[in-house]
């Protein structure tokens, strides 16, 4: 598939094309399994004060570069601005530091936040409105100066400028105090009363409850970056290294080569390794060609690796040759396929595009390896966030069509088979969401609705389905990933009036209420709360068809070892990835 | 008509070998054209070639009726039924083959494959025919202006001729094609039109120079001959000398300019498919290429009735058109 395009880690909506889901699999030799439980609720503490250095992988050797393969380029390299799952994946694992860190635990067998320049996770106020870091001594930059709270606050300040960073995360002008008003050192100024520095203490005010912020300070952006040498112009070029590779050469597009930071001390960080001499990433390559060359595995291709998804042809070859060499797991992401609430306010109508959905051949068309990068899809929260609730609200096995059900459902709100219209955005200008296109209009038809694919391009789509005003179209197909393993991010935005991705235009006063109670919970309360409107948003409107959630089927050689799945990403922990020597 | 006589003499030598059989017990005269038929009917790769393209052609003019007979759709089938994670259910790589479906399935949307060849065969054909019909009309057009016309006019349609030939095709057909299909990308039931409009204006645009500049040199030196100027002397209007005195005296080098660019346009409308410029919306050749490079190692029946497809149709399209040039023109025999 050409699809691929990078994919937004976060508030990420993807058109019809799509990538990956969840299945059990296999880590390398040395790694544990990460096996995808459907369902499974928390397991053990996602939260975890940890102090440097980080614990040994067993087994682990120094030495050999390592040769990253993907079909993507990168976006945007300044901290400020990463936003997609490639960029942070780089940035968080292996270049710039920041408050707190992503490890993957081998015992609980799954992804913890522990700290990283930040002495713990962060210390919040009783209503969460108010969070204390203290950054730790002996951090340096790559050139060896050493790293400030200054820096950090500085960093921090960055993240509010949306007008010269439009692509990164917005979650500083949501909920940091001025927010709405503060736009970054470069517009409004050094002075910013929402971070205060005091010696190497920080301490970040905020406008409304924030209990998810030791998640966002994982981002890069919550990490430090010089006042002088970082003009935004160029600053992505090279981001200075806190970490334990630093930028050598970088050319946008084709290749990136990181070197070993001499300046990080291992002393100080409780998460990261620098086992490998040097990363070697090639970009825009031929997806058959990143198969052939790590599925061969000669020479070079034993120490290469790709945190793309397997062509879905080359599936049956990888499992049954280099099972051991491929990497399957969750990443965070639900697909819907919403009609318009504004517009289609039968709830059996909606429930009979659930049953109608053509699941298994729109996965089939896309590419999809079932079961693996797509898997059936029930409630909105995907498998992993804690509070997850498990039901099913239809009553078919999930990722099952059942066209009877839904003409049976038509017939029930008054419509004839063929009566009801339902229209959605299709691009001409891609082969796989034709061939995606061309199994809805027969799947929906079969089931007793009119089809009318309306033709656009994948440029013009997002815009297309992001304006509620524009009305050629009844149904919308999106997705969602989440930025961190919490519900906190998933209802505002998808399901609250206004929400700020609400493509399914809905709307229901309960629910705004609900939401707004369960942000004023404490927070042990808030996950059990937010997987409890799940369902009822699911069950009592069921605003349209859950179309799966994703999942990852990464390639590596046979001297790479330490290669599990991030499930926070969907993305290789690079920070345990060695070269078997 | 003098000219025509004088050819067929000088034609009518070869004729006259042992090899054209049967004594001539009468001698009457044979138009060019016969004679170069008759050569043709001689030529065993002709006759192969001739019968191959035949072949082809009838199955672009009955594809929906032979996919019908064999009870295949090119589209509409349902994905899951026939794939699973990117391989066919049914039919090779993994299972033995079968009747139902000789060229496979698509390990994507689970298509017939022998539907879509029959009917990427017609697209193929008709689009190529297309391209060649127009070249050749606007090629002999322009030429016959241009070489009749003496002075300004010949220069800037000459001008026009070499800037034309000097823009590069692929990169003109890459630029060009993706501006005309996103003009109508909103427009489903336009777009196929556009796609194959877009695709034969490039192959059109790109491709009447050489027919133009042949039919210009030969018009520039019959001009000069005395049956033209007599007609000119004695008040023949133009349009009459240029149809009735010029044209049929072309018929040799325009049959062979057909011939040799129609393979030429099949290749070239098959690349513009793989290339992702072409047609999309409809089955063609290119695009299954393009498609199936990505399963030339665990699916290759996937690639090869295509490659196969464009392969011996350009090749005896060309050998027919390297015949049918023989045929007509003696000098150039093997």
């Amino acid at each position: 598939m050409r699809l691929k395009k990078p994919i937004i880690s976060s508030a990420g909506v993807f058109a019809l094309v799509a990538l990956a889901a969840c299945g059990g699999g296999s880590g390398s030799t040395s790694t544990t399994q990460d096996t995808f439980v459907p369902n499974a609720g928390q397991a053990g503490k996602a939260i975890e004060n940890r102090d440097a250095p980080a614990p040994e992988i067993p087994g682990a050797t120094k030495g050999g570069t390592i040769s990253v393969l993907s079909a993507n380029g990168l976006t945007t390299m300044d901290p400020s601005e990463a936003y997609y799952t490639n960029t942070l994946n780089i940035l968080e694992d292996l270049v710039t530091r920041s408050l707190t860190q992503y490890v993957y635990d081998p015992e609980q067998k799954q992804m913890i936040l522990i700290p990283d320049l930040a002495t713990n996770t962060g210390t919040p106020n009783k209503d969460y409105t108010q969070w204390t870091y203290t950054i730790r001594d002996g951090v340096k930059y790559e050139d060896g100066t050493p790293v400030t709270a200054e820096d950090v606050a500085y960093g921090i300040k960055r993240s509010f400028d949306r007008d010269t960073f439009p692509g990164g995360a917005a979650y500083s002008n949501d909920y940091f105090l001025d927010g709405d008003k503060y736009k970054g050192p470069y517009k409004s100024g050094d002075n910013y009363r929402g971070v205060v520095v005091k010696g190497m203490t920080l301490t970040l005010k905020m406008a409304r409850p924030f209990p998810d912020m030791p998640y966002y300070g994982a981002f890069p952006s919550m990490g430090p970056i010089p006042q002088k040498g970082s003009d935004p112009a160029d600053y992505a070029q090279h981001p200075l290294a806190t970490g334990p590779y630093k930028f050598d050469k970088y050319e946008p597009g084709t290749s990136l080569t990181l070197v070993k930071n001499d300046q990080w001390d291992p002393m100080t960080d409780p998460g990261r390794h620098q086992y490998a001499d040097g990363y070697d990433f090639k970009f825009t390559e031929l997806s058959k060609q990143i198969d052939s060359t790590i599925l061969a595995d000669s020479g070079d291709g034993q120490t290469t690796l790709t945190y793309d998804n397997l062509l879905s042809a080359d599936y049956q070859k990888a499992k049954s040759e280099a099972a051991d060499r491929l990497i399957l797991g969750s990443a965070p992401c639900t697909y819907m396929w919403t009609p318009d609430y504004r517009e289609v306010t039968d709830k059996r109508v909606r429930l009979a595009v659930g049953y109608a959905y053509p699941y298994q051949d729109a996965w089939t068309a896309g590419g999809e390896i079932i079961g693996v990068t797509r898997s059936p899809g029930t409630a909105i929260l995907t498998p992993g966030v804690p509070g997850r609730p498990d039901y099913n609200p239809l009553e078919t096995e999930p990722g099952q069509s059942d066209p009877e059900k839904a003409k049976q459902l038509l017939a029930d709100a008054g419509y004839k088979p063929g009566e009801y219209e339902l229209k959605f955005l299709f691009a001409t200008d891609d082969p796989v969401s034709v061939a995606i296109k061309d199994q809805l209009v027969s799947g929906l038809e079969k089931a007793g609705f009119k089809a009318t694919p309306v033709a656009s391009t994948v440029n013009e789509i997002p815009t297309l389905r992001g304006d509620p005003n524009y009305r050629k179209i009844n149904v919308r197909s999106w997705g969602w990933c989440s930025d961190w393993p919490s519900g906190g991010s998933w209802f505002q935005p998808l399901f609250g009036s206004n929400g700020s991705n609400d493509y399914a235009e809905f709307s229901e006063p309960s629910v705004d209420a609900e939401i707004k109670r369960i942000g004023t919970l404490p927070l042990e309360e808030q996950a059990a709360a937010y997987g409890k409107l799940d369902e009822t948003i699911m069950t009592k409107y069921y605003p349209g068809a859950n179309t799966g959630y994703t999942g990852v089927a990464m390639l590596h050689g046979s001297k790479i070892g330490g290669f599990v799945n991030d499930s926070v990403l969907g993305a290789p922990t690079f920070k345990d990835i060695y070269v078997k020597q | 008509m003098t000219i025509a006589d004088l050819e067929t003499l000088s034609a009518g030598e070869p004729s006259a070998e042992p090899s054209t059989g049967g004594p001539n017990k009468t001698i009457h005269g044979k138009s060019p054209t016969r004679i170069a038929l008759e050569r043709l009917r001689q030529d065993k790769v002709a006759v192969i070639s001739a019968v191959i393209v035949a072949f082809f052609v009838l199955i672009a003019i009955f594809a929906p009726l032979i996919a019908k007979l064999w009870g295949v759709k090119p589209d509409g089938a349902s994905a899951s039924e026939f794939v699973l994670n990117g391989l066919p259910r049914i039919g090779p790589p993994n299972f033995g083959f079968i009747w139902s479906h000789p060229f496979g399935v698509d390990p994507q949307t689970g298509n017939d494959l022998f539907a879509r060849w029959l009917y990427g065969a017609r697209l193929s054909l008709g689009i190529s025919l297309t391209a060649t019909v127009l070249t050749t009309v606007i090629g002999i057009a322009i030429g016959l202006v241009a070489g009749f016309s003496r002075g300004s006019l010949d220069r800037v349609i000459s001008f026009f001729i070499d800037f034309f030939l000097a823009f590069p095709f692929l990169l003109g057909a890459l630029a060009l094609v993706p501006i005309i299909n996103h003009k109508f990308s909103d427009k489903p039931g336009t777009l196929l039109w556009a796609q194959i409009g877009a695709l034969i204006f490039v192959l059109t645009i790109l491709g009447w120079m050489p027919l133009a500049r042949l039919i210009r040199g030969q018009v520039l030196s019959l001009r000069e001959r005395e049956f033209v100027q007599s007609a000119q002397v004695i008040g023949v209007p133009t349009r009459q000398i240029l149809f009735k005195e010029l044209l049929p005296n072309m018929i040799a080098p325009i049959i062979i300019s057909i011939s040799l660019s129609l393979p030429g346009f099949v290749a070239a409308e098959a690349l513009l498919s793989f290339l992702g410029i072409g047609i999309t919306g409809a089955p063609s050749w290119g695009q299954t290429i393009n498609n199936a490079s990505n399963y030339y190692d665990i699916y290759p029946l996937y690639l090869w009735p295509p490659v196969i497809g464009v392969a011996v149709l350009v090749l005896t399209l060309n050998l027919l058109g390297d015949s049918i040039r023989d045929a007509f023109d003696p000098k150039t025999r093997r």
